[in-house]
C-alpha cells in the first residue's frame, strides 16, 4: 500500500536523532525520507570511540538503526544531501533537496582497488586532518552506506580516471551530476546537530599553533581503533605514547567572546578520555583544569570512579594560556589554582581543549521560516508539524538526544497519523 | 574549624562598587582567566579574581589594604578575555576611585570631587574665591595697555590662594598616603626582602619609563599617552617652580619672554599635555575588541585635563595676539581649571600616583614584583 506524501515525515540529519526520529516513526507506519549532509549516517556518534558512562562503543547503537533502516521499506535516505528550500504548509511542505554527486554507485563492493590506484590525497575530515584519505575514500571502516565516495574539490577527473578503469563492478561514474528533488512531507524533523567549535577562535589556548594542542574529539578519534593511530594515544609532534595529559575545561564554552554557554557534556567527556588514556597508557597521568564540574544525577557515580583514580588530579582553574617548549614539543599550560591562590605553570606531553557543542544553525541558517534561540539552537519551531530535535536544540548528550527524539517522534507520528 | 571565617558582607559597598563603573561585578563566576592572561599579575595570589570575588561579598576592609588593585594598571587584557562580561578591569577602576574618597582627608573633599555629579561645585569654589579677591581689591575689571596677566590679578593674590591651599592639599595628602600604607603592611606585610626607601627609589625609577605599561597586551597605547599626559605635568610642574624663582630672585616680572628656555619648556609641556589628553581621550572612545566603559569619574578628569591644556594654550596664544577682552578672562578660567588639577589632587584622578607608587614598592619590598 503506498503512502500518501502527507503521510510522509522529511527528516533533516542523519546523527543519533535523526535515526532516532526516522525508525520510530517509520515504524508506527509512516513514510520517512531521511537526507544527510554527509557521505554517511551516524553523525557525530560515528566518531566517538566510547560513550559515557558505561564507556561501551557507541558504533553498536548506530549498527541497530542502521539495520532498522535497511530493512524497513518506509525510509528512503540520502546522503551528501542538503534541504535548498521548504515551502508549502502544514500537511503539504514542499521541500527542495540538492544532492551532491558521489560518483560512486550502488555496485560499489567497498573492494578498495580504486583508493589503491588514487594518485591524489586529501586531509581526512572524519579524523580531523589528523590522517589522509585518497581522493576516492571510503568515510571510514565501518561507513555506512559502506560505499567509497569521490572528493571532486581534489580528484583529477576524466584527465586521470585510474579508478575507473581498475573497478571490476562498473561502480564509479566521474560524470554523475548534482541532482535536486522535492519531497512532499506532512511534517518535518530538523535533527542538525552540532559541530565542534572552532578552536582556532581561541587564541589564548594555542590550539593550531602548538602542536600537542588537540581538541576532545580529535581526542575520540586517537583513541578509536579506526583512528589515525589505529587507537593508540600518540601525540601529533612526534607520535610519541603520551604519559601526561592535561585536560582544559570551558575552552570556549560559558564564554561570551566564544559559545556563551555549558555544552552540558564536556566535563564526563572529559572524565571518560580520561580513562581511556590511563587504559591505554598504564603509566600515565592526566590533570583536568575545571571551572567547576558538571556531572548530573547518575553520572555523579562516573565521576567518583574517576576520581578515584591517583593518576587523575582534578584542578579548580580555568587555564588561559598554554605556550610550546619548542625543545621537546611538551606544552606548558597557566592557569590561577583557585584553592591555594597560586598561579601555576605545569608541563604535560599533550593538551586537550574541551571545546563545546556549536549548533550548525548558529552560523548558517536553515531555509525556511524558522525561530534560534540567542545561540543558535532552534526554538521549538511553530509551523504545525515542523518539529526540531537532539541537539539542534540544545546541548545533549547521546542518551538525553535519543529520548528527546522519541519524543519528537511521537510528535511526527500524532501530526501523520492522527491520534492527538 | 580553624578555616572558618565570618563574612559581614558591606552592602552599601557592594552598591557603591556598581554604581561607580564596576556594575558588572556580579557577572563573575571565578574562572580565574583574568589572573592567568594578566601581564602584571604575581605567581603568589594573583589579581584580579579574587577582588572580585572580595567586591561581590562586600568585604571593603580586605580591598582597602589591598596593594594590587593599585598595582594593576588598567591595560585590561583581563576585560577583554573575561567569559562573562564582568570587566574586571573596571571593577578594580571603580575601587580605585572608592578608595581615594574613603582615604581622603577631609573626607567631604573626596565625596566632593569623586562624584561627577558635583563637578560644577568644585569648579565653583575657586571661581568664587578669584571673583571674591579680585572684587574686594579692586581688580574685577579689565586692565588697560600691554597683556600682563598680574596687572589684573597680582601674582601676590594668586599665591596667597595657592600656597596655602596646595600646602594643606599636600599634608592631607600625605596623610591619606599613609592611612593606605598602614593598613596595607598591617595586612599583608610580612617579610621584606627589601627596605622602603630602595625600594621606593626603583619604582620612581621606573615610572620615568613606564615600564610596566610596556606589557599590556590589549591596551598598548595607553602608554604614549600617558607618558605624555606624565611628562607634560612635570615639565609645567618645574617651569611654574623656575617662575616662583624668576619673580622673586631674578626680580623679572612675567611673562618669561618666548625666546627663554623656559618658555619652550614650558610650551612643550603644554602640547604634550595636549596631546597625550587628546590620545587619552581617543583611547578610551576607540573600539578595541575590549569590553570596557569609562566611569564618569575619568571621564570627568580627563575633560578637565584638556580643559586645562586648551585654556593654558589660549591664555598664551591670545595674549601673543593682544586681545584684551578675551586673554584675561581665558586666564581666569585656566587658573579655575589650575587650581581643580593642583588643589584637588589628593581628591581627584591624579591621586593614583601615590597609591600606585605605594602599591609597587610594596610588592617590591615583597619580591612580589614582575620584572
Amino acid at each position: 500500500m503506498a503512502i500518501a506524501p502527507e503521510r510522509t515525515a522529511l527528516v533533516v540529519g542523519g546523527g543519533i536523532s535523526g535515526l532516532t526520529v526516522a525508525v520510530e516513526t517509520a515504524e508506527a507506519g509512516t513514510k520517512v525520507v531521511l537526507v544527510e549532509k554527509n557521505p554517511y549516517l551516524g553523525g557525530r556518534v560515528a566518531q566517538l570511540y566510547r560513550y559515557f558512562p558505561k564507556l561501551c562503543p557507541p558504533y553498536c547503537g548506530l549498527e541497530i538503526n542502521f539495520r532498522r533502516i535497511r530493512q524497513n521499506p518506509a525510509i528512503t535516505y540520502y546522503t551528501m544531501a542538503e534541504v535548498q528550500d521548504i515551502s508549502g504548509s502544514a500537511g503539504d511542505y514542499r521541500v527542495t533537496v540538492r544532492q551532491r554527486p558521489r560518483y560512486v554507485n550502488e555496485k560499489c563492493t567497498a573492494c578498495g582497488e580504486c583508493e589503491k590506484i588514487c594518485p591524489v590525497e586529501r586531509p581526512n575530515d572524519f579524523n580531523f586532518g589528523m590522517d589522509t584519505t585518497k581522493a576516492i575514500y571510503l568515510p571510514h571502516e565501518m561507513a555506512f552506506p559502506m560505499r567509497y565516495v569521490i572528493d571532486d574539490t581534489v580528484c583529477k577527473g576524466r584527465e586521470c580516471a585510474k579508478c575507473v578503469e581498475v573497478c571490476k563492478y562498473g561502480a564509479i561514474d566521474l560524470d554523475m551530476k548534482e541532482k535536486t528533488f522535492e519531497v512532499q512531507a506532512g511534517s518535518v524533523v530538523f535533527a542538525t546537530g552540532w559541530n565542534p567549535y572552532d578552536a582556532t577562535k581561541i587564541d589564548n589556548l594555542g590550539f593550531g599553533r602548538v602542536k600537542n594542542v588537540i581538541t576532545n574529539m580529535m581526542m575520540e578519534r586517537l583513541a578509536a581503533p579506526n583512528g589515525p593511530t589505529k587507537g593508540r594515544i600518540l601525540r601529533p609532534s612526534d607520535g610519541k605514547e603520551v604519559q601526561s595529559v592535561a585536560f582544559v575545561q570551558c575552552a570556549g564554552s560559558r564564554d561570551e567572546n566564544h559559545l556563551d554557554f555549558c555544552s552540558a557534556i564536556c566535563c564526563l567527556a572529559s572524565m571518560k578520555q580520561a580513562t581511556y588514556l590511563r587504559e591505554k597508557n598504564p603509566e600515565s597521568k592526566a590533570t583536568i583544569f575545571y571551572i567547576d564540574l558538571r556531572a548530573p544525577g547518575k553520572y555523579e557515580a562516573f565521576m567518583q570512579k574517576v576520581q578515584a583514580d591517583e593518576n587523575i588530579t582534578f584542578i579548580k582553574g580555568k587555564v588561559a594560556k598554554i605556550e610550546e617548549d619548542p625543545e621537546t614539543g611538551d606544552v606548558l599550560v597557566t592557569a590561577e589554582e583557585v584553592a591555594s591562590g597560586k598561579k601555576i605553570t605545569e608541563r604535560f606531553e599533550m593538551v586537550v581543549l574541551a571545546t563545546g557543542m556549536e549548533p550548525t544553525t548558529r552560523m548558517v541558517k536553515l531555509p525556511g521560516n524558522l525561530q534560534y534561540e540567542q545561540n543558535g539552537f532552534l526554538r521549538a519551531v511553530q509551523s504545525e508539524g515542523v518539529f526540531a530535535s537532539g541537539v539542534a536544540t540544545r546541548p545533549l548528550d547521546v542518551n538525553s538526544s535519543v529520548q528527546d527524539s522519541t519524543a519528537k517522534a511521537i510528535k511526527v507520528i500524532q501530526t501523520l497519523l492522527g491520534g492527538k | 574549624m580553624a578555616d572558618e571565617m565570618v563574612l559581614s558582607p558591606d552592602i552599601e559597598f557592594i552598591k557603591g562598587v556598581r554604581a561607580a563603573g564596576g556594575d558588572t561585578v556580579k557577572r563573575c563566576y571565578q574562572c580565574a582567566t583574568c589572573g592567568v592572561v594578566c601581564p602584571i599579575s604575581p605567581e603568589d595570589k594573583p589579581f584580579p579574581r579574587k577582588e572580585m570575588i572580595m567586591a561581590q561579598l562586600g568585604m571593603k576592609d580586605a580591598l582597602l589594604a589591598s596593594p594590587d588593585i593599585w598595582y594593576c594598571h588598567n591595560c585590561n587584557d583581563c576585560s577583554k578575555y573575561c567569559p562573562r562580561g564582568a570587566r574586571p578591569g573596571d571593577v578594580l577602576g571603580a575601587l580605585r576611585q572608592m578608595f581615594i574618597k574613603e582615604y581622603s582627608v577631609p573626607k567631604f573633599m573626596g565625596s566632593i570631587v569623586t562624584n561627577p555629579a558635583l563637578t560644577i561645585v568644585a569648579l565653583a569654589i575657586p571661581l568664587i574665591i578669584f571673583l571674591v579677591v579680585l572684587g574686594i581689591t579692586g581688580h574685577l575689571h579689565i586692565p588697560e595697555g600691554r597683556i600682563v596677566y598680574s596687572h589684573f590679578f597680582p601674582i601676590l593674590y594668586v599665591e596667597a590662594i595657592f600656597i596655602p591651599l596646595v600646602g594643606l592639599a599636600g599634608i592631607a595628602y600625605i596623610v591619606s598616603l599613609r592611612r593606605y600604607w598602614n593598613t596595607l603592611k598591617r595586612v599583608n606585610g610580612t617579610e621584606y626582602r627589601m627596605n622602603f626607601g630602595d625600594a621606593f627609589v626603583e619604582t620612581i625609577l621606573e615610572f620615568l619609563g613606564h615600564g610596566k605599561f610596556t606589557k599590556c597586551e590589549a591596551n598598548r597605547d595607553r602608554r604614549t599617552a600617558h607618558l605624555l599626559v606624565f611628562y607634560g605635568f612635570v615639565a609645567l610642574f618645574i617651569v611654574t617652580c623656575w617662575l616662583t624663582f624668576y619673580d622673586y630672585v631674578m626680580g623679572k616680572e612675567s611673562p618669561i619672554p618666548l625666546s627663554d628656555p623656559m618658555k619652550w619648556l614650558a610650551n612643550m609641556g603644554a602640547l604634550s599635555l595636549l596631546l597625550g589628553i587628546l590620545l587619552v581621550i581617543a583611547n578610551r572612545t576607540k573600539a578595541k575588541g575590549i569590553n570596557t566603559k569609562s566611569s564618569g569619574f575619568d571621564w570627568t578628569f580627563a575633560i578637565i585635563i584638556l580643559l586645562l591644556a586648551i585654556t593654558g594654550i589660549l591664555t598664551e596664544v591670545i595674549r601673543l595676539a593682544g586681545i584684551r577682552t578675551l586673554a584675561y578672562p581665558m586666564y581666569l578660567v585656566h587658573l579655575m581649571f589650575v587650581f581643580y588639577t593642583i588643589v584637588y589632587f589628593p581628591y581627584s584622578k591624579l591621586a593614583h600616583m601615590g597609591y600606585r607608587a605605594l602599591a609597587i614598592t610594596h610588592y617590591k619590598m615583597t619580591g612580589k614584583d614582575i620584572k
